[in-house]
């Protein structure tokens, strides 16, 4: 793409290009995410029962005592176990992003601003860590440590962090040739100033519709470690680990596996939607 | 050329060392006593010291490191705690099952890639359905995607067998190991059919989020194509949309589909781990859950290492295989020079198109 030959300053544009660039269908995407979040998160006080306790017979089925989906094979209600999931679900995803965004952002953040060997060295190990089969090694991570859900979770940094160290370094190399940093650097600021104040503001964008898209992936992987029985333990709430549970009655009774199983799609559907929705302000920023 | 083909051998040498290094170093942290693991619990302190000893475990680390290269070098990554047999014959045992069902989730992701982009690029109810079924597919976990068919086709409808590779009692046992083209080699007609029966159902519970990733892209690729001066071209010179689509667009916008087909191939090898867990497939999925559960990190080592090397060696002779059909990719001397083996455009002077794209640039100058 070639830049125009004029540009024309916009009065005020952040405002005009969030509200010109957001469709019906975007804002009913956000919408969705900021609902089962919402609900997610309110766990505690939706939840009809308690999720690990015996409450009544098992495979009661769905709507009756007061029991919306039943009840799972040990007796347990589906609706408060499937509510405390998402909750489980959605707050280890969002840590997990949270801390290797922040992690790779520093990294790629020294490696952009110092150059040189530095730059070289951090790299090469970002390369290393990118070139390998990421679900794997977090595997083979994870049973070595011992299968926990915070091992889990320590295990999919390791592996998470060098794509956010690689997509900060590009991405701050590339804003550092254009004019408004250079500009910058002209009056003077330099150093953790440029940027913390020049430079990361660039990148937020990016970063956030990556982070929003990386949260459903990371959703679907710690799920998937989970029913591999390398997440939390038996009794407490977690999606995945409740659908492998639930798999020796599928035939029986397949509610049981399906609905967890519907709640990890429902959590990363609402995210890789907010994600798309979101990604016409990273244009918006160019 | 050559150059970059040696480069590229080069750094998967080294990434094979990193792997390597990488497992040997969690087998160190794994803290799991494999002496004490071979001899059982009952043994004595004095009998598993003298059993560490023997195999080493009291060296320095450096030796350790070189021994285990050493060993995976030559094949051998140790006994399984859980089986007693060595992990490289249970490896063998199990992967043939393995590629064949990640062969036949490859057809059917490609094929439905194909279809899916193809119909989304056009306007219409078609091309919204499709549109919509992508983003849905593209998040919908695999195990949900086949337990879901589980229960409709299995459950319900009674279409599809559950579990396993065959029905049959005394199947095939070939050169290759996957029982279709065993079956077909030794002409066996019913335990093909048998086995291809098996395979419809993990296959395509398993094939549709990558055939919708796939999809995604190629679409994204065709539209950036569809807005090329020689498509209006060949739609002057009295081609349908679809033939222009099919025969022109399809070919230029294949490389980063291409790409991403590699890199999920090798994915596959560690994603496939659990739909074969639904579907009870005899393959490395079920090796690696059952010594997941043992803790047999002997045997998670050898499987780490094996898909590792599978990824990775696809994942480069992909590259070598992108860079030998478009010779811009990676080399930035000779970037933007329209020589693509791809591009079919025999009715389109080179210079026509050099000019149509480097129009605006000329008038901004």
């Amino acid at each position: 793409m070639t830049a125009p030959a004029i540009s024309v300053p916009d009065v005020n544009p952040t405002q005009r290009r969030w509200r010109s660039r957001l469709s019906c269908f975007d804002l009913a995407s956000l919408a969705l995410l900021t609902l089962v979040c919402g609900v997610a998160l309110c766990a505690p006080l939706l939840a009809p029962f308690d999720p690990v306790a015996r409450v009544g017979d098992a495979f009661a089925p769905m709507g009756t005592d007061g029991f919306l989906l039943g009840t799972d094979d040990g007796g347990r209600d589906m609706l408060s176990r499937l509510l405390y999931g998402t909750r489980s679900s959605l707050v280890s995803a969002v840590a997990v992003v949270a801390i290797t965004a922040l992690l790779g952002t520093i990294i790629g953040a020294v490696a952009a601003s110092c150059g040189g060997w530095i730059d070289s060295l951090l790299m090469r190990t970002t390369d290393l860590f990118l070139a390998m089969p990421a679900v794997l090694v977090a595997i083979a991570v994870v049973a070595a440590l011992g299968p926990s859900l915070s091992n889990t979770l320590l295990a999919i940094g390791i592996v998470w962090w060098p794509a956010y160290a690689r997509i900060v370094r590009n991405e701050l190399v590339s804003i550092g040739a254009r004019s408004h940093i250079v500009g910058a650097q002209l009056t003077g600021v330099s150093g953790p100033r440029l940027v913390a104040r020049h430079l990361l503001p660039g990148i937020a964008p990016l970063l956030l519709i990556t982070a929003t898209l990386d949260i459903a992936s990371i959703i679907g992987i710690l799920a998937g470690l989970s029913f591999f029985g390398l997440g939390s333990s038996a009794p407490s709430p977690e999606l995945g680990a409740m659908t492998f549970q639930g798999l020796p009655y599928f035939l029986s009774h397949p509610a049981v596996p399906l609905v967890p199983a519907l709640g990890v799609f429902a959590l990363g559907f609402s995210f890789n939607l907010a994600g798309d929705a979101v990604r016409p302000l990273l244009a918006a920023n160019r | 050329m050559i150059r970059f083909a040696v480069g590229r051998l080069l750094a998967l040498l080294g990434l094979m060392a990193a792997l390597v290094v990488v497992v040997f170093l969690l087998q160190g942290i794994s803290g799991i006593d494999v002496a004490r693991a071979q001899l059982g619990p009952t043994a004595s302190e004095d009998l598993v010291e003298t059993r560490r000893q023997e195999l080493g475990y009291d060296d320095p680390v450096l030796t350790r490191l070189v021994r285990y290269g050493s060993d995976v070098l030559s094949g051998d990554f140790g006994t399984s705690t859980r089986t007693g047999s060595p992990v490289r014959d249970d490896i063998a045992e199990s992967l043939p099952a393995s590629i064949e069902l990640i062969g036949a989730i490859m057809v059917v992701a490609v094929a439905a890639a194909l279809a899916l982009a193809i119909v989304s690029v056009g306007h219409g109810r078609a091309g919204h359905a499709a549109r919509i079924a992508v983003s849905v597919g593209a998040s919908a976990p695999a195990f949900l995607v086949a337990l879901l068919a589980l229960v409709i086709f299995y459950r319900n409808l009674r279409w599809f067998p559950a579990t396993g590779r065959t029905s049959l009692d005394s199947a095939p046992v070939g050169p290759t190991g996957l029982l279709t083209v065993d079956s077909l080699l030794s002409g066996n007609l019913q335990a093909f059919f048998d086995a291809v029966w098996h395979l419809v159902l993990p296959a395509t519970a398993a094939a549709l989020a990558p055939a919708c990733v796939i999809a995604r892209i190629l679409r994204g690729s065709l539209i950036v194509e569809l807005g090329k001066d020689y498509v209006d071209v060949a739609r002057m010179k009295g081609l349908s949309h679809r033939q222009v689509l099919v025969r022109h667009c399809l070919g230029n916008a294949a490389g980063p589909a291409l790409s991403m087909s590699g890199l999920i191939v090798a994915g596959l090898f560690a994603g496939s781990l659990i739909v074969e867990q639904l579907v009870a497939w005899p393959g490395l999925g079920n090796y690696a859950y059952r010594s997941i559960q043992a803790s047999d990190f002997t045997a998670i080592a050898g499987i780490t290492l094996t898909i590792g090397a599978i990824y990775l060696l696809v994942n480069t002779t992909v590259e070598l295989v992108q860079r030998h059909i478009d010779p811009r990719i990676g080399s930035a001397s000779n970037a933007g020079r329209p020589n693509n083996l791809l591009r079919r455009l025999p009715e389109l002077p080179t210079s026509t198109r050099r000019f149509g794209q480097s129009a605006p640039r000329d008038a901004v100058d």
